[in-house]
């Protein structure tokens, strides 16, 4: 709308539209949330769909791949290259934890499907960390 | 469980190719789009290069 003076005042649809930017202190607590409990964040800032969307392609690819027997690493320093395969575990939050403290994940080389298994355990956390990033861009009001 | 390797190739794919569609697109018609892009994408590649490999005696 011209405001009479040559520059023109955004019109309320366009008000609408404009992402608003959560404050840095709230974005961190979702986003620590969303990697913790996969899909958690895109819910709390009101992507229910979305959000539900991703927390089942996560927990299905992290159950699939413990029941084909797949390994979920932990911190081991005698083999350096194990943390990089580590950090790919932890991406997946609480279920990593959960069936570390149940003895799953132990990974049986022997199994057919080991290698298929270890790589869903593997590419399920990476996942989340993409998905824990949207989340932020999301909140920070970079994308719609 | 036991997969064969095309049954959880297929499943990777289209758990990967549905985080990839929701993340990087915002249109629901555009995210079907590049999501079914992205899974055959995925299963072109896997077939093309399993037969590249399938001379080589590994």
């Amino acid at each position: 709308m011209d405001q009479g003076n040559g520059q023109f005042e955004p019109t309320s649809r366009s008000a609408v539209l404009e992402p608003q930017p959560m404050n840095m202190a709230a974005t961190l607590a979702i986003c620590s949330s969303g990697w913790l409990v996969p899909g958690l964040a895109h819910v709390l800032i009101g992507r229910w769909i979305r959000g539900l969307i991703f927390t089942v392609c996560v927990l299905l690819m992290f159950a699939l791949g413990l029941a084909m027997h797949g390994k979920l690493y932990g911190l081991e320093f005698d083999e350096p290259l194990h943390v990089f395969a580590f950090i790919a575990n932890i991406g997946a939050g609480i279920p990593y934890w959960i069936a570390e403290r149940m003895n799953l994940g132990v990974g049986t080389m022997t199994w057919p499907s080991y290698d298929y298994g270890t790589t869903y355990l593997w590419v399920c956390g990476l996942l989340n960390y993409l998905i824990v990033l949207d989340a932020f861009d999301i909140a920070q009001g970079r994308k719609p | 469980m036991i997969l064969s390797h095309f049954t959880a190739l297929v499943i990777f794919a289209l758990i990967v190719s549905t985080v990839f569609a929701l993340i990087t697109k915002n249109e629901p018609r555009e995210q079907f789009r590049y999501g079914v892009f992205v899974f055959l994408s995925f299963l072109a590649v896997a077939v093309v290069v399993g037969w590249i490999m399938y001379p080589l005696p590994l």
